[in-house]
């Protein structure tokens, strides 16, 4: 297949355009126009087009999509303000697939994320799968839960109006090099030191290379058109687990004060009803005391990846404590580059985003 | 009054805001070249509906108000279809690129008998409006002196450095700095209406080619009165700092993060004056901390003059008389800001 990756030079496109390259796809790789990717060396690669193009301008956009068999839309900006993000995950989501119906290329693997779950609405200990509620009025959330619910409307928008092949992954949390700390653990506190909210907590964490691989067999496989899929390797870990496994391959080691899910949950209520009752419910609240994000990071709940895996014959292929080492040491990026020699990953340290922080 | 709104962009915030809550205002549309802000924006601030064609929901929706928020190069042909569809125009600054556009576009509202009002947002923040009554009081004296600056991190992240797809401000006659200027023209303005000599440094003190300045410092004499004009992308912190200076007294604030310094003769003499100016403004920056602090907590932004226009400027137009942005508020803006494109690097 000919597979077109936006976001492809981030912390998961990357890995998304090595799958397709191992499984034997011609990839056209989209990146910014300032982006610099000699460290990918992807310069002279047959399997991989490179196209430089910003996807919140329309401009050649049709051009980037005509001929593909398949688009795997992973672009999106996690920092800034709203417009910032909006403008990096919504709108370069609408141009790409306005050039798509241009182009008239239907099939679409669509990158959304765990966030767009409404975990306020679930209760303790409840599963979290494919049906489990979407959030509908996500003022309390971040701006990436805000952008990504619009995003994921676009692509079924794509689905019923230009009878698009669509195919929604939604990745739990994903780690690997560089990428190994996650909000939901809780808040760092200085350099060593954090918050462990609810270690006992299962957190839902997918390693990005198991990541992309099911992303890849997503666009390959005729059974996932029409699909949702949430994707989360095997064994999860806790909240505490991860970070001892962490621990075992870092130094120093980072230190947890544990703040007990239930201690966390009145807090955050307590805020909001002080807020509610003195200020109008105007006061900025952090997140982690905001009940809508806090359930949506530490709600102790259980997961599943049945779905992804019996209908993609998809299996993690590294498990946490492989993963997390292969991601502390100097990875051989034999496995993300096409050619042999090893590359450093210093890319994109901000990951798949489309544009910076805004002022 | 039926209002609409063009382009959704950061400032469409406010605005939006402002008419979702106004009991003057009733949001009919929203309107954006992105379907899915326009329909975001129209169902956040729970406007009737929302448009991908200016045009036609102009046509359809009937605004008597129309707020035009895009990139102002679009600026002048937006303002005179909505004037010709019989809107009053609330534009984002600078309505025009220069001073024969501006008073072209006048003529034009003018002859339609519809209102043309530029943003002015920051005239009407509290620190300055508390500046004017001190003049009106006779606080200050007679104003000869008045400095305004801002620093921005421009070139340090976001939008305007942006090289992926740059900003459509550095195409414009000042680059990206003609996005702010117009706050700096109608706030030296305020105090030095009709400046007799202009000069004006401009700078691009890095070379580079995404930015076609990024630094301004001008002058503006009117007979024995002065004012300077800064911006500075290089200096830290952020701040947009207005001191105004009489003959009696003199005055400082920040409009980013707004406190009030007032040097004025005190109570006990030449001698004992100053020590009871630093300890009455001590005790200001300290009531002023803790209100700055309350404005973060409660999400207030150095916006809150832009919702202080706007209800004054329904107000006008409901009543109709002027609003209180007039034209000669902005055909001064706009002749100085010529001025000083045209003085540029004669000094």
């Amino acid at each position: 297949m000919k597979l077109l990756v936006t976001g492809a030079s981030g912390f998961l496109g990357k890995h998304i355009v090595a799958q397709a390259v191992q499984r034997g796809h011609d990839v056209r790789a989209q990146v910014r126009p300032a982006s610099d990717i000699k460290a990918l060396r992807w310069e002279g690669q047959p399997d991989i087009e490179i196209v430089r193009a910003d996807l919140r301008s329309k401009e050649r956009l049709t051009e980037l999509v005509q001929g593909v068999d398949a688009v795997i839309s992973n672009a999106a900006c996690k920092a800034g303000d709203f417009y910032t993000q909006f403008a990096g995950t919504v709108i370069t989501t609408e141009n790409l697939l306005h050039a798509m119906a241009q182009a008239d290329v239907q099939r679409l693997v669509a990158v959304s994320t765990f966030s767009v779950y409404d975990c306020l609405k679930m209760s303790d200990r409840e599963l979290l799968d494919e049906e489990s509620p979407l959030d509908d009025d996500p003022v309390d959330r971040d701006e990436y839960a805000q952008t990504k619910l619009v995003q994921e409307e676009l692509a079924h928008e794509f689905a019923k109006e230009h009878e698009g092949h669509v195919t929604i992954v939604r990745p739990g949390v994903i780690y690997g090099k560089d990428n190994l700390w996650t909000a939901r653990l809780g808040m760092e506190l200085g350099t060593n030191r954090c918050l462990l909210v609810g270690p006992r907590t299962v957190l839902p964490i997918t390693y990005v290379e198991n990541c992309a691989q099911a992303i890849v067999l997503a666009a390959e496989k005729e059974q996932a058109v029409g699909q949702t899929y949430n994707i989360i390797d095997d064994d999860l870990p806790t909240h505490r687990q991860y970070l001892s496994a962490l621990n075992r391959h870092q130094e120093p080691r980072m230190k947890s004060l544990p703040m007990p899910w239930l201690v966390m949950r009145f807090l955050a209520s307590l805020a909001l009803g002080v807020n509610k009752l003195f200020l109008s419910r105007r006061a900025k609240v952090p997140s982690i005391l905001r009940p809508a994000a806090l359930h949506a990071r530490a709600k102790p709940l259980k997961y599943t990846n049945r779905l992804v895996k019996e209908s993609l014959s998809w299996s993690p292929h590294y498990g946490m404590e492989e993963a997390i080492a292969r991601s502390a040491e100097d990875i051989n990026h034999a496995a993300l580059a096409p050619e042999s020699d090893p590359v450093q990953d210093d890319t994109e340290h901000d990951t798949d985003q489309e544009v910076r922080t805004c002022v | 009054m039926k209002s609409a709104v063009i382009g959704t962009g950061e400032i469409s915030a406010e605005h939006l805001k402002f008419l979702a809550d106004s009991k003057s205002a009733d949001l009919v549309a929203v309107c954006d070249l992105s379907r899915a802000a326009a329909r975001y924006a129209a169902k956040t601030f729970r406007a009737i509906k929302s448009y991908t064609d200016y045009k036609q929901m102009l046509d359809q929706a009937k605004p008597d108000v129309v707020h035009i928020l895009t990139p102002p190069t679009t600026h002048v042909a937006l303002a005179t279809d909505c004037i010709d569809a019989g809107a009053h125009v609330i534009c984002e600054k600078p309505v025009a690129l220069s001073h024969d556009q501006f008073t072209s576009l006048w003529s034009h509202a003018k002859d339609k008998g519809r209102a043309l009002v530029e943003d002015h947002n920051y005239r009407f923040n509290r620190p300055v409006l508390k500046i004017e009554k001190l003049i009106a009081d006779g606080v200050l004296g007679e104003v000869m002196e008045v400095d305004v600056r801002m620093a921005l991190a421009i070139r340090d992240g976001g939008r305007f450095a942006d090289e992926n797809l740059p900003n459509p401000a550095h195409k414009l006659p000042a680059g990206v700095i003609h996005d702010f200027i117009t706050h700096l023209s109608y706030l030296a303005l305020r105090f030095i209406p009709d400046p007799d000599k202009v000069s004006a440094a401009w700078s691009n003190h890095q070379g580079d080619d995404l930015f076609k300045y990024d630094d301004l410092d001008a002058i503006l004499v009117a007979g024995e009165k002065h004012a300077r004009l800064r911006f500075s992308c290089r200096t830290g912190p952020d701040c947009f700092a207005l001191t105004v200076r009489g003959t009696r007294a003199e005055v400082q604030t920040d409009l980013f993060h707004p406190f009030m310094r007032l040097i004025k003769p005190r109570k006990g003499g030449d001698k004992l004056s100053p020590v009871v100016n630093q300890l009455a403004n001590g005790l200001n920056l300290v009531g002023a901390s803790f209100g700055n602090l309350r404005n973060k907590l409660m999400q207030r932004s150095p916006y809150e003059g832009l919702h202080t226009f706007l209800s004054w400027t329904y107000e006008a137009l409901q009543q109709d008389v002027e609003p209180p942005v007039t034209f000669d508020d902005m055909d001064r803006a706009s002749r100085l800001i010529d001025q000083m494109l045209l003085e540029g690097n004669r000094v």
